[in-house]
């Protein structure tokens, strides 16, 4: 199959130095990939290479058959491509359901009905609707995000660390979310902390390190790894 | 009582609302571009004139070519913006560039009205008006009705705009998170030019009115800039309405010092405008998140 998204040999980095050193991800259609790796790996810097936020010193992004490579951001989500940042990722002075239609922005019709889908997906949301979502909880907050990255029904959803900050009952309903996300359709590439309750979830894991790729594979495997678990798992 | 309303507070309203349909451009930009724009009170003096030329060229009355003011102030601010501001956007978040560039644009506006107008002052239109009676107590001129009615509806105009379109909301996001607006699919570059626009329209409606109230000169909107600033951050920086609030709070109370409020006035009126720049220091000091709890950049 071809992938939907295809990332290779990526250098990328801040001001010269490089923290993605030829590091290649992959993505199929429906597919939930996980990309874990200790502090510093290149995790996050990874997706904002892919969705043109850093910039690409070396190597391809192909993303639906489409050359993304070093694209302005803007131009990514009607493409089918969304990202959800790990921090300040809502429109905190903005109702929660203005948020959701800023995430629609650039769609012309339709607008109702993906709005009904994300509630449908995440009814936490339906109820603060009028709400800014800057009052809202840090779960509630992620969700808003999450619902505001699926206007545009996209092919593909990057979430940065969706758990961060979260309590594990929080975290719980969160990737149960993700889930449902993606048993509807939405691959799903996702930097997650809690590894092991990411990958447990995952079709397949990346381990990131140095910014390369040093493990990979589908996520129950990568879990029962040795080796992964004894050096980025904790034990 | 009667003689507080009539000469002060009502002249304090009007002036307010001069001040409020600049503030609200201030704070826009500012929320959206994150940068103190020094020309906007020359904005003001722009639209004034042009609102001038256009009554000279039509010979209606002023507040009939207000639209069309507006309208070409509209694109000059939106102009500015492509021609001076936007090449040096680094995207790197250093903004001072810019500032000290609109203190040249702001120049160069006043320059450009001086040159093609002169510098003396100037009226729309000769003559007095009679002022109306309300309830027998409140007198009022008709262009004071006018200049707040019309304020009014402007700033009902603008918080509909925000809160109900698609553009309007655009600009909020924007102003919230400008990253986060990107990632989402928003052409950033439509929304700041839409964004110059309204800041122009509602600057040019500014000049005019303090131009029908007073006169015109090519200082009048160099003059505004401090009062202007200071309502934007007591309104709380980014947020328009608040602005507009903080406007009337600065205008009524430059007008209420130099009320006599124990035999004699209590500031002279040449202090005037010591009144917005203690109300700018006392913020800072204390509140500078703005009355409102607006941001802090």
């Amino acid at each position: 199959m071809t992938p939907l998204l295809e990332a290779r040999g990526l250098y990328a980095g801040y001001g010269g130095m490089d923290i993605l050193r030829g590091c290649t991800i992959t993505v199929a259609p429906r597919e939930m990939v996980v990309i874990v790796g200790p502090n510093g790996a290149g995790k996050s810097t990874a997706m904002k290479a892919v969705f043109g936020l850093v910039r690409i010193r070396e190597g391809r992004v192909i993303f639906d058959g489409q050359d993304i490579t070093n694209a302005p951001p803007e131009s990514l989500a009607p493409r089918g491509l969304a990202y959800v940042p790990q921090e300040h990722n809502v429109f905190a002075t903005l109702t929660v359901e203005e948020n959701l239609e800023m995430g629609a922005y650039t769609r012309r019709s339709g607008i109702a009905e993906a709005k009904a889908r994300v509630f449908g997906l995440l009814p936490a949301l339906k109820i603060k609707r009028r709400q800014p979502a800057g009052e809202l909880s840090g779960g509630q907050r992620q969700m808003v995000a999450i619902g505001r990255a699926l206007m545009m029904e996209p092919k593909l959803l990057m979430l940065d660390e969706p758990s961060a900050g979260l309590s594990p009952k929080v975290l719980a309903e969160i990737l149960e979310a993700i889930a449902a996300i993606n048993a509807a359709g939405v691959a799903i590439l996702m930097v997650e902390q809690n590894a092991k309750a990411a990958l447990a979830m995952a079709h397949r894991g990346y381990v990131l390190a140095g910014g390369q790729n040093r493990f990979e594979g589908p996520g129950p495997e990568l879990l029962a790894d040795r080796e992964v678990a004894a050096s980025f798992l904790g034990g | 009582m009667l003689e507080f309303v009539n000469l002060y507070l009502v002249n304090g309203i009007v002036l307010g609302c001069v001040y409020a349909l600049g503030a609200i451009g201030i704070t826009m930009i500012f929320g959206i571009l994150r940068f103190g724009h020094f020309a906007h009170g020359d904005m003001m003096t722009a639209g004034a004139y042009i609102a001038l030329a256009l009554v000279w060229a039509s010979g209606m009355p002023v507040l009939w070519v207000l639209p069309a003011a507006m309208l070409l102030t509209a694109a000059l601010g939106a102009g500015l913006h492509w021609a001076f501001y936007r090449p040096l956007d680094t995207g790197t978040g250093s903004t001072i560039v810019i500032v000290i560039a609109s203190f040249g644009v702001a120049l160069m506006l006043r320059s450009a009205v001086q040159l093609f107008f002169g510098v003396d002052i100037t009226t729309y239109q000769r003559g007095f008006q009679t002022p109306i009676w309300i309830a027998d107590t409140i007198r009022i001129l008709p262009r004071h009705l006018w200049i707040i009615g019309l304020t009014i509806a402007l700033v009902v105009a603008l918080h509909l705009f925000l809160t109900r379109s698609r553009l309007g909301k655009a600009m909020r996001a924007m102003s919230d998170n400008r990253a986060l607006a990107r990632i989402s699919g928003i052409g950033t570059m439509r929304v700041v030019l839409a964004a110059w626009a309204v800041g122009g329209a509602l600057a040019a409606a500014g000049g005019v009115f303090l131009g029908i109230d007073t006169q015109l000169s090519t200082q009048m909107g160099w003059n505004l800039l401090l009062p202007m600033f200071a309502a934007a951050v007591l309104g709380g920086i980014g947020n328009p309405v608040g602005a507009a609030l903080g406007a009337l709070v600065v205008g009524v109370a430059e007008e209420l010092v130099t009320f006599p409020w124990f035999g004699e006035p209590l500031l002279s009126p040449a202090y005037k405008s010591a009144v917005s720049f203690a109300i700018l220091v006392a913020l800072l000091v204390w509140r500078p998140t703005g009355l409102t709890r607006g941001r802090v950049f």
